[in-house]
């Protein structure tokens, strides 16, 4: 397959992907999309030769998101949401047309108007490098990110537990 | 392929996730509408990376490591708080959490 269809055919999937997980009624449906979305961007990174960023994305986008977002689903009510009521906010048309008016007025121009390079540029296969990356000039960022992946952790453990066990504790003191 | 097609592909998933977040009524939903415009926006990271100047740099892959990264981070955190509204309100219907509204 050349690079040309394989492009087409995975922008496809991608954009059906997230467009059935956003106006799905059934939310285990739109996860279910959503995780093909993100398999197709996987791809996408791929054929742009970002071949780790592609087993990440798979890694933690269909691994861990995917089923965070299973676990959040099924633990709030309807799941299946076929109770009649309305899955559109009221007001709804005016969130198309801001949604359009960026895409059309904003997005579209800018892309247009930008003096792009045209062809690719030849790299090599890059992961070591990455890890050197990671490793010399950028080992900062990387040690804020795991204090925010940790402070995020404990903060999301914290306000799922909630207030009652809190309370719980609280008398169990006194 | 061109890079003008990777961007008019990241702009039109960004804008199906604005939809997303702009229209629906159930928070979780909204949730993942945001983090279809994260990737959106990690799609544009590594197509200006391959097709840019000075790739060996490497910061295209750089900054879309670190958005997943913070994107990991906030979905778990706006899970919690979806899950301990949900708790509090009995609903995660956007339209009905209007306490502040209210006199």
């Amino acid at each position: 397959m050349t690079p040309e269809i394989t492009f087409w055919v995975l922008a496809f999937i991608a954009v059906c992907g997230a467009l059935v997980a956003v106006v799905r009624r059934n939310l285990i449906h739109g996860v279910f999309a959503l995780m093909i979305f993100f398999a197709a961007l996987a791809g996408l990174f791929l054929l742009l030769l970002a071949e780790f960023i592609a087993a990440v994305q798979i890694l933690v986008y269909i691994g861990a998101v995917g089923i965070l977002l299973l676990f959040a689903i099924m633990l709030t009510e309807r799941v299946t949401g076929d109770d009649g009521r309305s899955i559109a906010a009221r007001g709804w048309f005016w969130g198309l047309a801001a949604a359009v008016a960026v895409f059309v007025f904003l997005l579209l121009p800018a892309i247009q108007e930008a003096d792009l390079p045209e062809s690719a540029q030849s790299i090599q296969p890059s992961v070591k490098e990455l890890g050197l990356k990671l490793m010399a000039p950028y080992v900062v960022t990387l040690e804020v990110l795991a204090l925010l992946l940790t402070a995020a952790l404990i903060g999301a453990v914290a306000v799922a537990q909630g207030a009652e066990v809190n309370k719980k504790e609280d008398s169990d003191d006194a | 392929m061109t890079l003008e097609h990777y961007l008019i592909l990241g702009a039109v998933l960004f804008c199906v996730g604005l939809l997303g977040a702009l229209t629906r009524r159930n928070a979780v939903v909204v949730l993942f509408s945001i983090e279809i415009m994260l990737n959106a926006a990690n799609l544009n990271f590594i197509a200006f990376w391959r097709f840019g100047e000075n790739p060996e740099a490497l910061q295209g892959p750089l900054f879309t490591l670190f958005t997943i990264a913070v994107a990991a981070a906030e979905v778990a955190v706006g899970l919690a708080l979806v899950i301990a509204v949900y708790r509090h309100f009995k609903t995660v219907d956007l339209e009905q959490l209007d306490t502040l509204k209210e006199e």
